[in-house]
């Protein structure tokens, strides 16, 4: 089985109102797969559907090369993780005991809930009440919860948009070093550097429709510049194209000691959205 | 299909401690008890009457408690959580009733002790409370599922509480033949039928259209229950 999702020209419609529009992409084994558009874009839309708790309209859906639907088996559940948009954790119930009954559900040894509260730095609190965390906490919760079994296939429904840098920072060296285990991620976010951090191919979704799809890289190549932009020691900044007169021009300030900084006028991810759609990724 | 006992087991134990704080549900399991020690109190004649802390520990702890906590998970989106589990649809069902169909075996022995009610054929009548508890649990569960929050469960569930709780009453209270007949279909109606016939050294013969009509009441509810769950558990 080469990929762990394809999807083809899916379609959705709420009362006739399309959500998602001909979406069409594959998610090959240990990729960490970007979906990025701004709020309403339909991105919670597409994880429900590749998760089996929304039924698409029209196209096609495969999850380990099988119809989505398969995923309503049980057994088929303990292969996927999932961190929604709601935390859905028991308030009443410390961290400990809400992790607890997800491992006997997934059968998992009680001894692995230390080692993932360790990775999300909540080992300290696991004897608080759900109710007594902060916004922040309850999604390392959630993602602690959706790693626990250590999944083959991770959905994240922006996982970390209501964390500090430092956690966000942290949270992501635990996807990185998941994704080296082998899990395959989908990570929907509006965040784009986030989706550069992380993504090896990233999907803009713009009113519902894929609007490009390829990795970080080929995309700030693709749409960026080719200029370079040089900033001297005297405080002025010029740009010069990747031909031989920028070549000699960028020798000449070298040679004459005048050169501070050098930078390629790569565009963000960000931007290339902007540039493509005309809306920013909010 | 799939079917653990480790699953359902765990379900059990997380609603056991979530149970102990929550004071919502430790006042609806008291609330009959008081019921029940008030009525014995009461002087009546009334057959209704004679089983009314039964139907009320079934109704207000069966119903309520099982509602309020399907309506709780719904409403903080746990349940959806739970279905994205490996557990099955069944083990979640079974999971989420076998605390509330203890809780309320537990009441109703309490309500019975409290207000002194004879219980003359055991056989029989645990055959009527369990069927009872299916129904009033099946109930709860369609209540909780219709209710988009903890505290819509006691609007959708109040005209259940007082119909099937005062059905007699508000039969005399309407003096309608058709309002009569109707109540008379009622599963609180028939166990309070099935109860006074027992009391009266009755036997099978005698309560044996009661239990039929508890046993068609217990079968509906849990198809409905299903359901309705089948329905609910997707987004549209």
């Amino acid at each position: 089985m080469k990929y762990q999702i394809e999807v083809n020209q899916l379609t959705k419609a709420f009362a006739n109102k399309p959500a998602l529009n001909g979406v069409s992409f594959q998610i090959k084994r240990g990729e960490i797969f970007g979906f990025l558009g701004p709020s309403g874009s339909g991105k919670t839309t597409m994880v429900k559907i590749l998760t089996a708790q929304l039924l698409h309209t029209s196209g096609s859906v495969k999850v380990f090369g099988n119809d989505v639907r398969n995923l309503q088996n049980p057994e088929q559940m303990k292969r996927i993780g999932i961190l929604t948009d709601n935390s859905g954790l028991y308030d009443r119930l410390t961290i400990y005991d809400n992790l607890e009954l997800f491992c006997k559900l997934y059968n998992v040894d009680v001894k692995r809930i230390e080692e993932v509260l360790e990775e999300v730095n909540l080992l300290q609190d696991k004897k608080t009440a759900v109710k007594q965390l902060s916004k922040g906490m309850k999604q390392r919760v959630t993602l602690a919860r959706a790693i626990l079994h250590k999944p083959e296939l991770l959905f994240l429904d922006e996982p970390t948009s209501a964390l500090d840098p430092t956690n966000k920072q942290q949270i992501h060296t635990v996807l990185r070093k998941l994704n080296e285990a082998g899990t395959t991620i989908f990570l929907s976010t509006h965040d784009m550097q986030e989706a550069e951090d992380l993504c090896n191919q990233v999907a803009f979704l713009h009113n519902g429709t894929i609007v490009e799809l390829d990795t970080p890289q080929s995309l700030r190549v693709k749409h960026g510049d080719s200029t370079i932009n040089i900033r001297l020691k005297n405080g002025t900044s010029v740009t010069v194209g990747l031909d031989e007169a920028g070549s000699n021009a960028i020798r000449d300030y070298m040679n004459n000691g005048e050169l501070l900084t050098i930078h390629s006028n790569e565009p963000t991810l960000g931007d290339i959205f902007i540039k493509l759609t005309g809306r920013a990724l909010q | 299909m799939t079917f653990s006992m480790r699953r359902i087991r765990a379900i059990i134990t997380k609603d056991w401690k979530d149970l102990l704080k929550n004071s919502y549900i430790l006042v609806s399991i008291l609330l009959p008890l008081g019921f029940a020690a008030m009525l014995s109190r009461m002087s009546t004649d009334d057959s209704s009457m004679l089983s009314m802390p039964i139907n009320l520990a079934l109704v207000m702890t069966g119903a309520f408690v099982q509602a309020s906590m399907m309506a709780e998970e719904k409403e903080r989106s746990t349940l959806r959580v739970l279905l994205l589990s490996p557990a099955s649809t069944l083990e979640i069902m079974i999971g989420k009733s076998v605390l509330s169909a203890i809780i309320t075996l537990i009441v109703v022995i309490g309500s019975i002790l409290i207000s002194g009610i004879n219980i003359p054929e055991l056989f029989y009548f645990s055959i009527m409370i369990l069927l009872s508890l299916i129904i009033f649990i099946s109930l709860g569960t369609i209540i909780g599922l219709i209710s988009r929050t903890v505290m819509e469960t006691s609007i959708v569930g109040l005209p259940i509480l007082i119909i099937f709780t005062y059905g007699s009453m508000l039969s005399s209270m309407f003096n309608s033949p058709i309002i009569a007949e109707s109540i008379s279909y009622l599963p609180t109606e028939n166990f309070s039928s099935a109860l006074v016939s027992l009391q009266g050294s009755g036997g099978f013969a005698e309560i044996k259209w009661n239990l039929l009509n508890m046993l068609l009441w217990a079968i509906g509810s849990v198809i409905l229950a299903k359901f309705i769950y089948g329905k609910r558990r997707l987004d549209k």
